[in-house]
């Protein structure tokens, strides 16, 4: 069964990531363990899309388990370049964080995809905005840590040169995903952009980053008001993933797939 | 910093003062002027009034940009205050349902209910124009080449907003009743009216493909989905044996395509067959209890298997996996396309965009209604602009990441540690 692979999945990661953050000092041999931790969800995903004869980017569970997979590689490249050990363990606990809610919330897992997602666009769009996503959480942790940092008077630039450098690529891949949407909505239904709540809370997502991108620009030296915007703009991107499955707008959303009938 | 309100050089505080003002004003407006009829521009006279308006920006910048108003809107605490009045109205529209609304209160007097079309997002969107059109102008002044990625972005973003704005009024949006083996040439819209339109199209065929039924456990007293243990729907293949709760569940026969005949289903092909399964079904106290089931379609009874007092199994309807319609196309100049359209494979016709759009549900795969959808948006092609214009533009940002800014922050920062 699908189910029972995802357990050995997340064992794997588990145990894996559990032992690499004890024996941190053995570095090498750290960072094989994470890579396998990282392989084993890779493999899930690779098994699943096969199982179940389509892309498994439809429900809000399975873009929990890319973001699952991608957040890990995400803090070990952001580690790699700018040597933070804390960054590597963030997003590793992030990522179980995201496998633990998989394990907690199963969801039937069911071949059918609906004639409008079955298109060329479909992964690229996802992807990009789960990519988008892992990045802009990574951004965020930079956001918390440097609050801690500056409440502390311990503030480094090169923390803030890791927020910047986040947001510019998750924000580069955020808009690539917004505007792939777009123009997938435009072949396949005749219109970009409809504000639907889903549409319209990525807009949201978009613009919060956005402020975050021009204020940094005229004020480098307004170190704390550019992290909290970073994460308060990271809160608006939940509501966007998540939040909106409750708010009073989304029961005309088309972008609710994991409802199945 | 303590300055003034109003005192030069405006700052945040003005910045959001004007930006929410604007929104306001536009609140006021709706409240002013209530009942006021749904304007569109078309063209020519949104080219027009664009025109007018890219030439009243280009005048504003090249001879008044010694006044402080206008140097002040080019800068970015301007920018950063549209782009939060924008991201405040558009939150509203993610709170409130942008549906229509019958009778008269608070929301619908404001429009929050149908925000796009409300004078405070109209204002807005040109604030938002005017202040980025001052600041795409004055890099372009400036130009330097390493600034390329800079003017993609905004000048794409500027396009797309311009653009689709003045385009909405050209947008046509027609749907089409095709019935099998008959030709129809007009189309209607929201409210009903039909347009005679300069194409026919012919329906040949309609045809859907449907994923198989799932077994689910339904409550016997409310008909509701019973989901105790995930997963609660399972895809129904021959010879499948699974577990579905505490039951396990074996279907021996399985027919995509069925009839009732005595007291079994045979597998059949005629109008409004429907599938059909034999279940065992085995309990924790090893009883076993067996039937047919099949979700029936709309002119056979769907039929179920009773479990115990409390609950049932049963057969879903199917969902498709595919819809096509094989229509024949033709246009008033003689000629005639063979075509099959399908959800995200559209065709285009004489500055027409035919899109599958739906089905008579309720008859499901036997169906011989199939609604298309025609789009005409002469606009599109300029959208196309600014859309590629902002892609350069990401992957721009993706390539230099915020490299240029590593030097200025490191000193500030070192500087105010």
């Amino acid at each position: 069964m699908i189910w029972n692979y995802f357990l050995i999945t997340a064992s794997i990661s588990t145990t894996s990531w559990g032992v690499a953050a004890f024996i941190h000092k053995k570095e090498g041999f750290r960072n094989s363990l994470v890579i396998a931790g990282i392989l084993s969800i890779a493999l899930f995903i690779a098994f699943l899309w096969i199982q179940l004869e389509r892309p498994p980017l439809r429900t809000l569970g399975e873009t929990r388990l890319w973001y699952a997979f991608f957040l890990p590689i995400i803090g070990f490249i952001t580690y790699w370049r700018w040597r933070y050990h804390w960054m590597l363990y963030y997003s590793l606990a992030l990522s179980l964080i995201f496998l633990l809610i998989n394990y907690l919330h199963p969801e039937n897992f069911s071949k059918t995809l609906m004639p409008a997602l079955q298109s060329p666009w479909f992964v690229p769009h996802v992807v990009v905005y789960i990519f988008a996503y892992a990045f802009l959480a990574a951004s965020s942790l930079v956001a918390i840590r440097g609050l801690y940092q500056f409440y502390k008077n311990k503030l480094t630039p090169k923390l803030m040169l890791m927020a910047d450098n986040l947001v510019y690529l998750g924000f580069a891949f955020l808009t690539l995903g917004l505007l792939f949407g777009a123009l997938w909505a435009k072949e396949a239904w005749g219109h970009y952009w409809t504000w639907d709540p889903k549409e319209t809370w990525a807009f949201i997502t978009w613009m919060g980053y956005l402020v975050y991108i021009h204020f940094r620009y005229q004020h480098v030296s307004k170190s704390k008001a550019a992290l909290w915007i970073l994460a308060l703009a990271f809160v608006i991107l939940l509501v966007c993933w998540f939040g909106i499955n409750y708010l009073p707008s989304a029961q005309f959303s088309i972008h609710t797939y994991s409802k199945a009938p | 910093m303590n300055k003034p309100l109003w005192e030069s050089p405006w700052a945040y505080m003005e910045s959001f003062l004007i930006s929410f003002g604007l929104v306001l004003i536009g609140f006021l407006l709706e409240f002013s002027i209530p009942n006021h009829p749904e304007v569109k521009i078309v063209y020519p006279l949104n080219l027009i009034l664009g025109l007018c308006f890219v030439a009243l920006v280009i005048l504003l910048y090249f001879l008044l940009r010694k006044i402080r108003i206008i140097r002040f809107l080019s800068g970015i605490p301007a920018s950063i205050g549209a782009v939060v009045a924008f991201a405040a109205l558009v939150i509203l529209m993610g709170i409130s349902p942008q549906v229509p609304m019958q009778g008269k209160n608070i929301i619908t007097t404001l429009k929050l209910n149908d925000l796009t079309s409300s004078w405070s997002f109209l204002l807005i969107n040109l604030y938002v124009l005017l202040v980025l059109g001052l600041v795409i102008l004055q890099k372009l002044e400036r130009f330097k080449r390493r600034n390329w990625g800079f003017i993609c972005s905004h000048l794409g973003l500027w396009i797309t907003i311009f653009t689709v704005g003045l385009g909405a009024g050209d947008l046509q949006r027609l749907r089409m009743d095709l019935h099998v083996n008959k030709t129809e040439w007009k189309a209607y819209d929201g409210e009903g009216k039909y347009y005679e339109m300069p194409l026919a199209i012919h329906l040949n065929h309609f045809q859907i493909d449907e994923f198989h039924p799932k077994l689910a456990v339904v409550e016997n007293s409310s008909g509701k989905l019973y989901e105790a243990s995930k997963p609660s729907m399972i895809m129904i293949e021959k010879k499948l044996q699974c577990k579905l709760h505490q039951w396990n569940v074996e279907v021996s026969e399985f027919y995509a395509s069925s009839g009732r005949s005595g007291d079994r289903y045979y597998q059949m092909f005629d109008y409004g067959a429907a599938p059909a399964a034999f279940v065992k079904v085995t309990t924790s106290s090893s009883d076993t209890l067996s039937g047919w089931i099949s979700c029936g379609s709309f002119n056979h009874q769907h039929e179920s298997l009773k479990l115990n007092r409390d609950f049932s199994l049963l057969m879903t309807v199917p969902e498709p996996r595919k819809f096509s319609s094989e229509v024949t196309i033709f246009t008033p100049d003689g000629s005639k396309v063979n075509q099959t359209l399908e959800v995200n494979k559209s065709y285009s016709v004489n500055g027409w965009k035919i899109y599958q759009l739906s089905y008579d549900e309720k008859m499901g795969k036997y169906s011989e209604l199939s609604i298309v959808e025609l789009v005409k948006d002469p606009w599109q092609i300029y959208v196309y602009i600014g859309v590629f214009l902002m892609m350069i533009g990401s992957v721009y940002m993706f390539w230099q990441g915020s490299k240029l800014r590593q030097k200025a922050t490191s000193m500030v920062l070192s500087e105010d540690l």
